[in-house]
């Protein structure tokens, strides 16, 4: 059996039906007062529907602005991930390899030459011929000397012996 | 960007590999000169006419005969040869190839009698002369140049 509220409810809401709608209404102590609070009830639940239907979206370019910038951002995640994953998708391909290479290789040719060209003023003292060592028997010739001569002029070098045995014109032959 | 590659890529290994080539074998030349004062001069050998001014200068003769003589090709720089007339013998002993050069051990002999012995490193570019003894009134001159 149900109680007096759930009636009074399903009353309100034209639920009630027959013989159990008669039975309420004769059971109520004032109908004229049901009556009033029941289209009270009725008016508020006409405005409540009215005024609580879904709120229009007034910003919704902001909206899909931002839902633009959510997938690109995810995209942008998902091309890095297949990048990172990938072995074969990466800056150094064959031709930057080949580019790279070249460019060493030129950047190395470069510093020798202005290495060797900053050595050059050493390599002009070893110009000229370099006498190491000289000696003379000094058994054959115990008072000869030995002087070293750079002829710059000449681009030459002259070892100068003094006191050797003369020798007879008879030597010169050929 | 494959046909450029192409093109710097040989242009850069041939500069690399023009250097050690350009060290090629070269040649000795050894020579015994007799100088002397004549009257009448005879013209210098071809191999002396580089230094033929400063043989003249520095020694104060005008004539230059060469008695002896010996041309040789340098491969390794390890090679040793004679140079000879009647009565000198001129022993070169290349002792190595040097940046510019080559070291050569000398050895003046008159006869088997060993008069001087020098060691030297004969560049490229200067020739050496070496004043030997006093033959009759002349001088013994020993040069090298590289050809």
């Amino acid at each position: 059996m149900k109680a007096f509220e759930e009636k009074w409810t399903a009353w309100l809401d034209d639920q009630l039906s027959g013989r159990e709608l008669s039975e309420f209404e004769a059971s109520l102590p004032d109908k004229a007062a049901a009556q009033a609070e029941k289209a009270d009830a009725k008016k508020l639940s006409e405005l409540l529907k009215r005024e609580l239907t879904a709120y229009p979206l007034k910003n919704e370019e902001f909206f899909s602005h931002q839902l633009r910038e959510k997938i690109v951002q995810e995209s942008g995640e998902e091309a890095r991930e297949r990048a990172r994953r990938s072995p074969t998708s990466s800056w150094w391909t064959i031709p930057r390899l080949l580019w790279a290479g070249t460019a060493s290789l030129a950047v190395f040719l470069i510093c020798t030459v202005l290495v060797v060209r900053q050595e050059r003023p050493a390599e002009e003292s070893q110009y000229l011929t370099q006498i190491l060592n000289a000696r003379v028997d000094p058994v054959v010739s115990p008072n000869a000397t030995v002087s070293i001569f750079e002829v710059k002029q000449d681009h030459a070098t002259v070892l100068w012996t003094e006191g050797l045995q003369s020798l007879p014109a008879d030597y010169a032959a050929k | 960007m494959h046909r450029s590659l192409a093109v710097v890529i040989p242009v850069l290994v041939m500069t690399m590999t023009t250097a050690p080539a350009s060290q090629a074998a070269e040649t000795v030349w050894s020579g015994l000169v007799i100088a002397e004062n004549v009257s009448q001069p005879q013209p210098a050998p071809s191999e002396l006419t580089r230094i033929e001014g400063l043989l003249k200068r520095f020694f104060g003769y005008n004539q230059f005969q060469v008695i002896g003589q010996s041309q040789k090709i340098l491969k390794t720089g390890q090679e040793d040869w004679l140079a000879t007339s009647k009565f000198f013998g001129l022993h070169v002993d290349a002792r190595g190839e040097t940046q510019g050069g080559y070291v050569l051990n000398l050895k003046l002999y008159k006869e088997k009698e060993l008069l001087l012995e020098t060691e030297t490193k004969l560049s490229k570019r200067s020739p050496l002369v070496i004043k030997g003894p006093q033959v009759g009134g002349g001088q013994l001159l020993l040069v090298l140049v590289v050809q």
